[in-house]
């Protein structure tokens, strides 16, 4: 089950979060997405480290605790996108199609006139389709 | 997901909205206009390059991204791609245009000679009109990351050429 979602700007402002358990854990969610934006910097400035290559955007786990995974995406224009999920078997092409439904939603945000770049997304219709995407979001459906 | 529109349609939203800010809004200052101008192009630039690097793994150096520029951007807006880029390698690029799309529907004077006020006034609409596509490149590449300058220079209707200057 998805705990949150974020997205976060390319100086480290968050543009939005949102979670979905129901509780009262809204700072817990953010602190973990915080200490996951350290790890997204240490990813792209270290490439030797890791095994990831250089110009891909999906990221993968970042921050396996005991009860949350975090994953990650980047895109061209560093913003950064973030998962936390409870489930504990994800599957790899699940996150990867999720990703992608949710930088479309963020790109058509983005593309509305009255939205200020750097400020947080405040459309009722992005948090409504983003809402539609993590409801639809079930591992081991795709096949 | 997107509906279409005829092309006429921007057409007559970009010239009507550089004479507007031409010759209505900041008409004693075209100072002030030009730079309105260039600043609704590079949030368009802005947005507009959110779209069309969605699918795209990230890019490695300025060099890729300039070509991006000249390749698959201009591609979607203008139908064609950049016909020449040079560079100095220290950070300065030009990238030429020989038919630039919307500089196809402008008419030169052709009493240029005689009649200094006309002449004057087409080719001030001209550069304010190429405010708005220095705006959407400076947009681009700031958003991907590149802090620039972007002027144009169009001595040579339609053809028209970018300098772009990458800030260090």
């Amino acid at each position: 089950m998805i705990a949150c979602v974020a997205v976060v700007g390319h100086q480290n402002n968050p543009l939005y979060l949102q979670s979905f358990t129901g509780a009262d854990d809204a700072l817990k969610l953010h602190h973990i997405v915080h200490c996951s934006l350290d790890v997204i910097d240490e990813r792209v400035n270290n490439p030797k480290r890791s095994v990831i290559t250089l110009n891909e955007s999906y990221l993968g786990l970042l921050y396996p605790t005991e009860s949350y995974k975090v994953y990650g995406y980047l895109s061209n224009t560093k913003v950064k996108f973030l998962v936390v999920t409870t489930d504990l078997d994800v599957k790899d092409t699940d996150i990867r199609s999720f990703f992608r439904r949710f930088h479309a939603a963020y790109v058509d945000a983005v593309s509305n006139p009255f939205h200020v770049p750097g400020k947080k997304i405040i459309s009722r219709i992005f948090a409504a389709r983003v809402s539609g995407i993590v409801k639809a979001f079930a591992p081991g459906t795709y096949g | 997901m997107g509906r279409e529109v005829a092309e006429s349609c921007i057409d007559g939203v970009i010239i009507e909205m550089v004479s507007a800010y031409g010759r209505r809004f900041y008409a004693t200052k075209p100072e002030l206009a030009a730079h309105r101008i260039e600043a609704i192009g590079y949030q368009v630039g802005h947005q507009l390059i959110e779209r069309y690097t969605m699918e795209r793994p990230r890019f490695n150096d300025h060099l890729e991204v300039i070509k991006f520029i000249c390749k698959d951007f201009w591609q979607e807006l203008f139908k064609k791609q950049i016909d020449n880029l040079k560079t100095n390698h220290k950070g300065t690029f030009v990238l030429q245009d020989n038919n630039f799309r919307w500089l196809t529907r402008i008419s030169i004077d052709p009493s240029s000679d005689n009649n200094d006020g006309s002449q004057g006034s087409s080719s001030e609409a001209t550069n304010l009109l190429l405010y708005f596509p220095c705006g959407i490149i400076r947009g681009a590449l700031s958003n991907l990351g590149i802090p620039c300058a972007v002027s144009a220079d169009s001595s040579n209707l339609p053809f028209c050429s970018f300098m772009v200057r990458i800030k260090a």
